[in-house]
């Protein structure tokens, strides 16, 4: 039905005023200047943009709305280019209009496994008893890769082991919370023992990379980062393809358990360094850009210091090699992930193939490692490839830095050789089980690599093999053992909310399997058929290995631990 | 080349085509795999993140998905399975548990649950929602057009992609992390007060409704209350040049949803106007019996209905009495006076055919060539230039060809804002890399992606492009070999030029010469280079110099003729090109066949059987003056507002209402018909069958989706009637008869017959004599100019003819707001358009503002030489200092009542966007009684 009136009236204005300004937020032109100034010259790169939100953050102690656009107005981005990145790092404070700033001092505590069963959750009870949250802000933080001192906190910038609430308040009364980098081998010591000479040698020839190649083939040298990928085909990949190409070094050591990266950069940064630009030498990459999460501020601060070292030194061009700082995410230790970080992006991991050896930062080819898997390359070349292999087990070459944390008595990096078994490290590097607490199942490789009971003590730790056969895997080689005075449900419930905290989002496996998974294990009675159907379609379908792993603890919660169901 | 590779899917050996991906093949083998995030349309890249397409490879420990996967020779992929299957039922199940049951969503028939049906998944509780009563899904109904209901959301990203990626608007983000994950608008801003400009494109490429049409829902924006159409029609926009193909859906003979449909210009892709702004053709407003002017309503220049019962003025009338009073008008002044008494304005928004019949009307009924419409407002200067410098008033090159441009030229115009889905294409390439050079005295949006923003200073285009052809020329950058065989009067430009070195300019146009020099080499070396321009060129006295020059810079560096390059005047109105074609021009019967030739005019006598008029006509300004002058006395003004569109407004009016005798055919009392002796209501788009021609030179065709409204008529129909009332003697079967009668006169419609246009939708003309294929890109071979060559003029420095003293020491310059077309008729009664901007407003730079002791909302006035008019004042960082911006649409604030009618001596259009004003505020009381 037609309900025309035929009034033929003349037009009038619409309801309601025009807006004041166009539509939507204005820039703020004192926010604005206040970004000019922050940003200084510094190049208005989009892939500086988490550097730049670091640099509003630790001004301001929040990234105000008005700050966020003026920041995209000076990046020529848009403001949900911006947003989006900010508001997916845990270590950003977005702050609308309206909204209140977060309190001067924040103290972060560890809530994953490790510091779990060291008690954190009282401590963070105590602390919110104890503070004004006006004053002082305590939030849960994931892994903060210090699981041998748990339970680990941080009060603003200062890492804290074996935290108290005393310690913390007592820290925050003093004002306590800067930056506490520990003693380390400097430049000038780490050459006084020959470093850098090998780098010499690489680049007056000595050394050829395809000589470098075979020694790190013949030694057996690994990913540490978790993968396993044999170190001397990946160079040779990434040589196969044409430059201009890059690299990354992967210092976003997340996963639950971990700490060898850290312990190693506190102690000989350089020896990593080295390692990173023998590497580059020998793929031919144009610069080094070292992702290091913003979780280890003291390692951040060793990195600055002797990178500009390095850089003055001459060892290396003024800018070769870039630091970037990860922002609290565990997903940027994927690598795919991290490149995108480090592309100034949320750290969503990319569809393969291809393969980052071929199209990786910024599209180019880019060899990426771990921290340790650098570490050894010095060692390796100036001891020989057979030295390394020849640490390992029968079957299993090679020398690994194993983070062992939970009911041990001396928790710490233990360096052992491959193949070792869950057994030997808690006997013989690690002085045995804390003092009532009974052996009765563990972690081989950090949240991921799934949960074997007491029973399988005698399992290879390796890459592939019998522990690959029980669904498990060692991974970063973080080992956390369980006693019989924990629950493994209570420890699964505990991994699966810290997937759900760090899954990206992007594929719907992972982000709703984690949460639906947290809910399901929150019940009384568990619905095991769905959590099957959901292991299946996280393992399947999920787009990179968290999504894949994820589901480790469940199942192997439904399988051997029954009683604790 | 990469050529075909082959593999195997579900133990058949097939083929993929390089880029395919494996749901490609799977899809053209007739076996569509289920999809969400991925969105099988034009330019949307597939994401591969909902898993509902995940198939099993062999070797391969995990699924892949299908969307995002190229096959690989000898791959063997399985798309059926337990596997497969299950994971793909599980990311339904996983998705479901999230949302609300089915029929308490916002849309219970989305693609999501299309695919539930088809894959037989029943929803069952058994995983619990991320939401709860504590934490529900977002819910927010502050955009006009859009409501969005996260709680149906499943962060697929598609609509990122569409306003990212599609239309690249920028406003959407992918916010959060994990399950909190949710698209986000700005800094996570309710959508209505984000920067959004409401395209609607999230909402095309939704899945599941969690952004939705509120036009289909409940009141509350939450649930789909519009279950079934009763018809859906494939038609085209009626706003601006572009020509967006769309399909309009109609319940109960309203229109309830418009969709972009895939037409060459749009590639489904709409603006605020096209999708949202339909509504007005449903105003109680519209005019559905014959008007005529009561005996006691006097004329007067500055007569207001607003707000005013019409009834005061006009009295309603028969069809017959109202013909007959308005072609008697008609007839007797024209036997009174002759035919220079006589004119009419046709319209750029009415079809192809409507402007043909109009012109024919004019010039062999009332026997003069006094017919114009709003071209002579926007490109009359561009098209005299074109005519002038490459024999041809249409586009070179389509604005799609952005795409395969190296360097693209935008000046003197905002396609953001209207000419919105062309800005896609511009912005699509410079996300490509591709140079993106906008010149303009307003900065735009557009100049975020630009490679060159130079916001110079307004009027003085001449020295600047002037400085760019200094830089070609002395650089010699130029196409010598080109230019020797395709161009004449190089000479005389090169000495021209001379005087214009980028460093004696950049004091004039107020950009440094570096960047001269910069922009200079980069149009000149690059591989394709193509220009863009709107009426920030033509709407000067200068309008004509400025084209000129932009024509001199495409062809002394053989940037036209080839794909990628070119020169495109963006037209304005959706049928501005094709009413120009059809001969609604003074000066021009069809396909620009001068009215002064004789060989052409014979051949229309014969063809119409009566002496024509030898005379050009006269133009849009011209005529109204003619009014003054007493000469011009009766007019019939068809869908045309000249009261508002016109320069210098009162004293436009004040011609209307000296008319003896005026006949105005409209759909609303529009303000030029409060000067009417005889008002014909007739049909609005919507509601007729008729071909338009849009800026790419491509014929199109609109189909009625509703019927006309109480008494009123089709337009076509009622120019026949006129036509015959006053002594013609024509007969049509139908709009088709129409068509082919004007084809048959324009070479240009050569091989394009109305059964092809209605089988194709769009055609794109001319067609190759040689193929018979549509050329998108002309002047391949030469100009058709009579030696083939295309002409060179020099354009010297012109001052603008009105320039800021102490009395009126602003710049004012006037355009358009995306929501409101031309001058805010139909817009204005739009709801969704009229939210969105619903009143006149006044822009300025907030330092200015500041400078005038001013406050951003309040009332100011604005005055000019010829009026002052009064305005809400808006803080607006792209509008230069000392400058004030007034768009035109709005007939409580209207621009021009403020612009200068003094004319370019070429085009005869007027300097629309520059005349020097004042502005003050106003006093709150005054504010008060607004």
């Amino acid at each position: 039905m037609n309900k025309h009136v035929g009034s033929g009236r003349a037009l009038r204005p619409g309801r309601g005023k025009g807006g004041k300004t166009p539509r939507g937020r204005q820039v703020d032109e004192t926010a604005l200047c206040e970004v000019r100034a922050l940003l200084a010259d510094r190049p208005r790169r989009r892939d500086l943009l988490i550097e730049f939100l670091h640099l509003i953050q630790d001004e301001y102690r929040c990234l105000s709305a008005a700050h966020l656009a003026a920041l995209a107005a000076e990046m020529r981005l848009a403001q949900a280019e911006v947003y989006e990145v900010a508001s997916f790092y845990d270590h950003f404070d977005v702050v609308r209009e309206g909204e209140t700033a977060p309190p001067p001092l924040t103290i972060r505590v560890c809530d994953s496994i490790s510091c779990m069963m060291a008690g954190s959750d009282a401590l963070i009870d105590g602390l919110k008893a104890g503070t004004d949250p006006a004053e002082i802000r305590v939030v849960h933080a994931p892994c903060m890769g210090r699981c041998d001192t748990a339970p680990a906190a941080r009060i603003g910038d200062r890492e804290v082991d074996h935290a108290t609430v005393d310690m913390l308040l007592d820290m925050a009364v003093n004002g306590e919370t800067g930056v506490n980098v520990p003693g380390y081998t400097g430049l000038e010591a780490y050459r006084a023992d020959g470093g850098y000479a090998l780098v010499e040698h690489v680049r007056n020839g000595k050394v050829s990379a395809d000589e470098l190649i075979a020694k790190l083939s013949d030694a057996g040298l690994r990913g540490l980062g978790g993968a396993g990928f044999p170190a001397g085909t990946k160079w040779k990949f990434v040589r196969s393809y044409a430059g201009p190409r890059l690299m990354t070094i992967n210092g976003d050591e997340g996963e639950p358990g971990t700490f060898k990266d850290r312990w190693y950069l506190e102690r000989d940064p350089h020896r990593t360094l080295e390692g990173a630009i023998v590497a580059a030498h020998a793929v031919e990459a144009e610069r080094i850009y070292f992702y290091m999460r913003d979780e280890y501020p003291a390692v951040l601060e060793i990195l600055r210091t002797e990178i500009a070292a390095l850089e003055k030194a001459g060892v290396i061009d003024q800018g070769f090699i870039e630091l970037r700082r990860g922002a609290g995410a565990y997903i940027c230790g994927e690598e795919s992930a991290m490149i995108e970080s480090i592309e100034g992006k949320r750290g969503l991991p990319r569809h393969r193939p291809p393969y980052i050896a071929e199209v990786g930062l910024f599209g180019q080819p880019t060899l990426n490692h771990n921290v340790e898997t650098l570490w050894w390359i010095r060692d390796i070349v100036e001891k020989g490839p057979e030295w390394f292999a020849g640490q390992g087990r029968e079957g299993h070459p090679g020398m690994r830095s194993w983070s062992v944390s939970g009911r041990v008595r001396e928790p710490g990096v233990k360096l052992a050789p491959a193949g070792v078994t869950v057994r030997e490290l808690i006997d013989d590097y690690c002085g045995g089980m804390v003092d009532g607490h009974g052996f009765k199942a563990y972690l081989p490789g950090g949240a991921s690599g799934g949960i074997l009971p007491a029973s399988m003590d005698d399992v290879p730790l390796d890459f592939g093999g019998r522990l690959a056969e029980l669904n498990a895997f060692v991974g970063s080689h973080a080992v956390v053992v369980l006693s019989d005075r924990d629950s493994i449900r209570d420890v699964t419930r505990n991994l699966l909310e810290f997937f759900s905290h760090e899954s990206c989002g992007q594929c719907t496996p992972c982000r709703g399997g984690t949460e639906k998974m947290v809910q399901l294990l929150k019940r009384d009675t568990l619905d095991e058929e769905a959590l099957r159907d959901l292991e299946a379609v996280m393992r399947d379908a999920s787009i990179c290995g968290l999504g894949q792993a994820a589901p480790n603890p469940v199942n192997h919660l439904l399988t051997h631990f029954r009683e604790d169901l | 080349m990469t050529s075909n590779i082959t593999f195997t899917l579900d133990g058949r050996e097939v083929a993929a085509a390089p880029g395919e991906t494996i749901w490609d093949v799977a899809k053209r083998e007739g076996n569509t795999l289920p999809h969400l995030c991925h969105v099988d349309k034009p330019g949307y890249r597939a994401d591969g993140n909902c898993r509902a397409c995940v198939v099993e490879i062999e070797g391969e420990r995990t699924l892949a998905a299908s969307c995002i996967r190229k096959p690989t020779g000898g791959m063997k992929v399985k798309t059926a399975g337990e596997r497969s299957e299950k994971a793909r039922a599980m990311v339904f199940e996983l998705l479901a548990a999230d949302m609300p049951a089915r029929d308490d969503g916002p849309d219970n028939q989305s693609a999501f649950w299309d695919w539930t049906d088809r894959m037989g998944i029943s929803v069952t509780d058994r995983l619990p929602s991320k939401f709860s009563p504590a934490e529900p899904g977002e819910h927010d109904i502050s955009n006009p057009a859009i409501a969005v209901n996260l709680d149906a959301c499943i962060a697929c990203g598609a609509c990122v992609r569409a306003c990212r990626e599609v239309q690249v608007n920028d406003v959407i983000g992918m916010g959060g992390r994990g399950h909190h994950s949710a698209p986000v608008f700005d800094i996570h801003d309710p959508m209505g007060l984000s920067t959004c400009v409401t395209c609607g494109e999230c909402v095309q490429a939704c899945p599941t409704g969690a952004l939705y049409e509120k036009t289909l829902m409940d009141d509350d924006g939450r649930r789909r209350a519009v279950q079934a159409f009763d018809r859906a029609v494939d038609s085209v926009c009626p706003f601006c040049g572009v020509g967006c193909q769309t399909t309009v859906y109609v319940k109960d003979d309203r229109i309830v949803q418009v969709d972009g449909r895939d037409g060459p210009a749009n590639e489904n892709r709409l603006c605020v106007k096209g999708r949202f702004g339909f509504d007005y053709v449903h105003s109680p407003e519209r005019l559905t019996k014959p008007l005529i002017r009561r005996d006691d309503a006097p004329k007067a220049a500055d007569i207001d209905l607003t707000g005013v019962d019409p009834m005061t003025v006009f009295r309603e009338a028969t069809w017959e009495e109202a013909l007959q009073r308005a072609a008697g008008g008609l007839a007797k002044v024209r036997d009174r006076d002759g035919p220079s008494a006589m004119a009419g304005f046709g319209s750029a928004k009415g079809s192809n055919e409507e402007a043909y019949l109009f012109q024919k009307l004019v010039r062999q009924g009332f026997g003069t060539n006094n017919v114009d419409h709003c071209t002579r407002l926007c490109h009359a200067s561009s098209v005299a230039a074109l005519l002038e410098g490459v024999g041809s008033g249409a586009v070179s090159a389509p604005f799609t060809d952005a795409m395969h441009a190296d360097c693209i030229i935008v000046i003197g115009a905002r396609p953001g804002q209207n000419h919105p889905v062309a800005a896609t294409y511009f912005k699509q390439a410079a996300k490509r890399g591709k140079k993106l050079i906008i010149m303009d005295p307003r900065g735009q949006g557009l100049m975020r992606h630009a490679s060159h923003a130079l916001q110079f200073k307004p009027g003085t285009d001449v020295a600047m492009l002037n400085a760019l052809l200094h830089v070609i020329v002395e650089e010699k950058l130029y196409d010598e070999q080109y230019v020797q065989a395709n161009v004449s009067g190089f000479e005389a430009l090169k000495e021209k030029v001379k005087d214009f070195p980028p460093e004696a300019m950049a004091e004039v146009c107020g950009i440094e010469a570096a960047v001269l020099r910069n922009v200079a080499r980069t149009y000149a070396t690059s591989e394709r280079s193509i220009i863009f321009w709107g009426m920030g060129v033509s709407q000067h006295t200068h309008g004509t110099d400025n084209a000129r020059c932009l024509i001199a810079l495409a062809l002394i560096t053989g940037q036209v003729g080839r794909q990628g390059t070119g020169l495109h005047p963006l037209r304005g109105q959706n049928n501005v090109q094709g009413a120009s074609d059809a001969g609604l021009i003074p000066m021009f019967y069809p396909d620009y066949k001068p009215v002064g030739a004789e060989d052409i005019r014979s051949k229309y006598e014969d063809v119409w059987g009566r002496p024509l008029d030898p005379q050009r006509g006269l133009t849009v300004v011209e005529i109204v003056d003619a009014i003054h002058e007493g000469t011009v006395k009766a007019m019939y003004i068809m869908g045309e507002n000249p009261a508002m569109s016109d320069p210098d407004q009162l004293h436009a009016r004040a011609a209307f209402a000296k008319l003896e005798h005026l006949v105005v055919q409209d759909i609303f009392l529009t303000e030029t018909a409060w000067h009417a002796d005889v008002v014909l209501p007739a049909s609005a788009h919507a509601e007729k069958l008729g071909t338009y021609t849009n800026t790419n030179r491509q014929v199109q065709v609109g189909r009625p989706a509703l019927p006309l409204p109480g008494e009123a008529r089709q337009d076509w129909e009622l120019i026949v009637e006129l036509a015959n009332s006053i002594g013609l003697d024509w007969s049509y079967g139908g709009v088709n008869e129409v068509y082919d009668e004007m084809a048959a006169l324009m070479p240009s419609l050569g091989g394009i017959g109305w059964d092809k246009l209605v089988g194709e939708d769009s055609v794109t003309y001319p067609l190759s004599s040689k193929t018979g294929l549509s050329e998108w890109v002309i002047f391949g071979e030469g100009f058709p100019t009579a030696d083939g060559k295309g002409k060179l003029v020099p354009a010297d420095l012109l001052a603008p003819d009105e320039v800021p003293d102490a009395d009126y020491p602003m710049v004012l310059t006037t355009g358009r707001l995306l929501e409101h077309w031309h001058t805010g008729a139909m817009t204005r009664r739009s709801d969704v358009l009229a939210e969105l901007e619903p009143e006149g407003i006044a822009a300025m730079n907030p330092r200015e503002i500041d400078r005038n002791g001013m406050e951003p909302g309040q009332m100011i006035s604005i005055a000019t030489r010829r009026g002052t008019i009064h305005a809400r004042l808006r803080a607006d960082r792209e509008v230069a200092d000392g400058m004030v911006f007034v768009p035109f649409c709005f007939n409580e604030a209207p621009a021009n009542r403020l612009t200068n009618p003094q004319l370019d001596p070429f085009g005869k259009i007027p300097e629309f966007k520059f005349c020097a004003a004042r502005v003050e505020a106003l006093a709150a009381g005054r504010e008060a009684a607004e």
